[in-house]
C-alpha cells in the first residue's frame, strides 16, 4: 500500500474530526513525524488531492493552523440542505471589528471616539461570538479593558494570521480614488500586539499576500 | 406617536455626515459648512418628528458643526506678529480628520464584509451553522431610507385631501399589514409601500413600521444600484408570529429581545 496515501487519509479522518483548525505541531504530534517538514509535505499533498473535480472538501490554512471545509462551489447545495443562508455580520459589528483589528489592544471608549456612538451592544453580541476577545486593562486612570480580536476572528474571514488583514494602505487609496485629494498619510497594519493571538507564527514560508489563501469563490447568484 | 424605535443598530452622526457629503457630492476636504449644518439639522428634525430615537451623540454633533460654523463665519483673529504665527487652523479640521479616519474603518469593514461573504460560502464542522443573532438586516443604510421617505412624505403633502374621521393609526397593526402584503408580494419598492397612503401621519406610520420589521428583521432592505430605488424584501429566515409582539406595541417596540440593545454595564 502506498505509505504517503495513508498518511493523507489519516490527516483527512483527523481534520474531518477537529472541530477545530488542527496547527501543524498537532498534527506533527499525532503522525509522529521527527520533521515538520513531512507532516506538512503530507498536508500539501491532501490538499492536491481534494483539489479533483470529484471532491466536495478542501483544506483551508487559516488561524494558524488546517482544517477541512466544503469548496464554495458546493454552497448552494448545501444550502439547499439547510434552507438558510448564514448570517452575515451587521454593518455595526463590521466596523467595530475593523476597528479593533486595525487598533488592537484598544480600548472600548476609544472605539467609540473613532465611530461616534457607543458600542455596547455591538461588543457584548462579539464578545459573545468569540471574535472578540479581551487583552488586558491599559495602565491609565479606570484601568480600563483592552479588547483584541481572537482566533475565532481570522477563521471567520479566513485571516492565516493577522498578516492577512488588508493594509489600511489600501484602504486609503480607495478613498484618494473617491475623494479628489488622497486621504490621510498611510497607515501602517497594525503593530502586531505581543500575544494578542493564538496564532503561533506559520510555518510555511508564504508570502503575506492581501486575499485570503482561498481561491475566489463563484458566488452563487 | 408613543411607538419608539431605537436606532442604536443603525449608524450614528459621522454616517450622516458621510452620508450628506455623498448625496451632495461635496469635497470631504473643504465641507461648506453651512450647507451641511443646514441639512444635518433637517435629519434630525425629521428623526425626530419620527419620534425615533435620537442618540445623544446625534447632539452632540449639531453642537459641533453649529460651533464650527460660528468659528467660521468670525474674522481671523489678528495673530500678534510676533508670536510663531502658528497657522490658522480651519476650525474645520479635527472633524475633517475624525470623517476620514471613521470612513477608512468603514471601508475596512466594507473588505471584511466582502471576505465574509467568501467564507460563509465554506462549511465546516464546528461552526455556527446559522446565528441569527448577529444579522444586520439592511443593506441599505438607514440615511438612504430616511431619503427615501423625505420624498414620499413630500408627496404625501401635495393633495391636503377631504380629511375624514382621523382614524386611530396604529403602528402594531400596520406592521401586520405590512408583513402580510411582503409575504404575498417580495420585494416590493419602497415607494410602494406608501402608494396607498395618502395622508402625512400615515406615511410615518407605515415608515415607523417598516423600520420595526426591519429591526426585528422580518424584512430587509436592499438597494441594488447606489441612490437607486430601495427594495423591500420579506425575511424568511425566522417565521415567528409576528402578530403578538406587534400587538403589544403600545409603549415600546424596544423592550422584547433586542440583542443589540444598549444596556448599561
Amino acid at each position: 500500500m502506498d505509505h504517503a496515501l495513508d498518511r493523507q487519509a489519516a490527516i483527512e479522518a483527523v481534520l474531518f474530526v477537529a472541530e477545530e483548525p488542527l496547527t501543524l505541531a498537532k498534527l506533527q504530534e499525532i503522525l509522529g513525524d521527527e520533521d515538520p517538514a513531512a507532516t506538512e509535505a503530507s498536508v500539501r499533498a491532501l490538499a492536491l488531492t481534494l483539489e479533483g473535480p470529484s471532491r466536495g472538501l478542501m483544506v483551508q490554512e487559516v488561524a494558524g493552523g488546517f482544517r477541512l471545509a466544503t469548496r464554495a462551489e458546493a454552497a448552494p447545495w448545501i444550502q439547499k440542505l439547510q434552507q438558510v443562508k448564514p448570517a452575515k455580520l451587521s454593518r455595526a459589528a463590521l466596523e467595530t471589528l475593523a476597528i479593533i483589528a486595525y487598533k488592537q489592544p484598544i480600548t472600548r471608549a476609544e472605539i467609540e471616539a473613532i465611530r461616534g456612538v457607543a458600542v455596547d451592544g455591538v461588543m457584548r453580541t462579539l464578545l459573545e461570538r468569540g471574535l472578540v476577545r479581551m487583552l488586558g486593562r491599559k495602565a491609565e486612570p479606570g484601568r480600563p479593558i483592552l479588547y483584541g480580536t481572537s482566533g475565532e476572528f481570522l477563521e471567520h474571514f479566513g485571516f492565516k494570521d493577522l498578516g492577512d488583514l488588508p493594509t489600511l494602505r489600501e484602504i486609503d487609496e480607495l478613498i484618494g480614488a473617491q475623494k479628489p485629494e488622497g486621504g490621510p498619510p498611510p497607515t501602517e497594519r497594525p503593530a502586531d500586539p505581543s500575544g494578542s493571538g493564538p496564532e503561533p507564527p506559520v510555518t510555511d514560508a508564504t508570502p503575506e499576500a492581501g486575499a485570503p489563501d482561498s481561491e475566489p469563490p463563484a458566488a452563487p447568484a | 406617536m408613543s411607538y419608539q424605535i431605537k436606532l442604536d443598530m443603525f449608524e450614528g452622526p459621522l454616517d450622516l455626515l458621510l452620508h450628506l457629503i455623498r448625496e451632495h457630492q461635496l469635497d470631504i476636504l473643504d465641507i461648506p459648512i453651512a450647507t451641511i449644518t443646514e441639512e444635518y439639522l433637517r435629519y434630525l428634525a425629521m428623526m425626530q418628528e419620527l419620534d425615533l430615537e435620537v442618540a445623544g451623540e446625534f447632539l452632540v454633533m449639531a453642537a459641533t458643526l453649529i460651533h464650527i460654523k460660528s468659528k467660521m463665519l468670525l474674522p481671523p483673529e489678528e495673530t500678534a506678529a510676533g508670536e510663531e504665527g502658528e497657522p490658522e487652523e480651519d476650525p474645520r479640521a479635527e472633524l475633517v480628520d475624525r470623517l476620514l479616519e471613521y470612513q477608512r474603518f468603514k471601508e475596512a469593514a466594507q473588505t471584511l464584509g466582502h471576505l465574509e461573504s467568501e467564507q460563509l460560502l465554506l462549511y465546516r464542522r464546528g461552526a455556527p451553522a446559522i446565528d441569527l443573532e448577529v444579522e444586520g438586516p439592511l443593506s441599505v443604510s438607514l440615511f438612504e431610507l430616511l431619503r427615501a421617505f423625505r420624498d414620499v412624505l413630500r408627496r404625501a403633502e401635495a393633495p391636503a385631501q377631504l380629511e375624514i374621521t382621523p382614524e386611530e393609526l396604529n403602528v402594531g397593526q400596520r406592521i401586520v399589514t405590512l408583513l402580510d402584503r411582503l409575504t404575498q408580494e417580495s420585494p416590493l419598492e419602497f415607494a410602494q409601500l406608501f402608494a396607498s397612503s395618502r395622508r402625512r401621519s400615515e406615511v410615518i406610520v407605515t415608515f415607523l413600521a417598516l423600520l420595526e420589521l426591519l429591526r426585528r428583521r422580518l424584512a430587509s432592505a436592499r438597494q441594488p444600484e447606489p441612490m437607486g430605488p430601495i427594495m423591500i424584501y420579506r425575511t424568511l429566515e425566522r417565521m415567528e408570529p409576528p402578530g403578538q409582539e406587534a400587538a403589544a406595541s403600545g409603549q415600546s417596540g424596544t423592550a422584547d429581545g433586542d440583542p443589540t440593545g444598549k444596556t448599561e454595564e
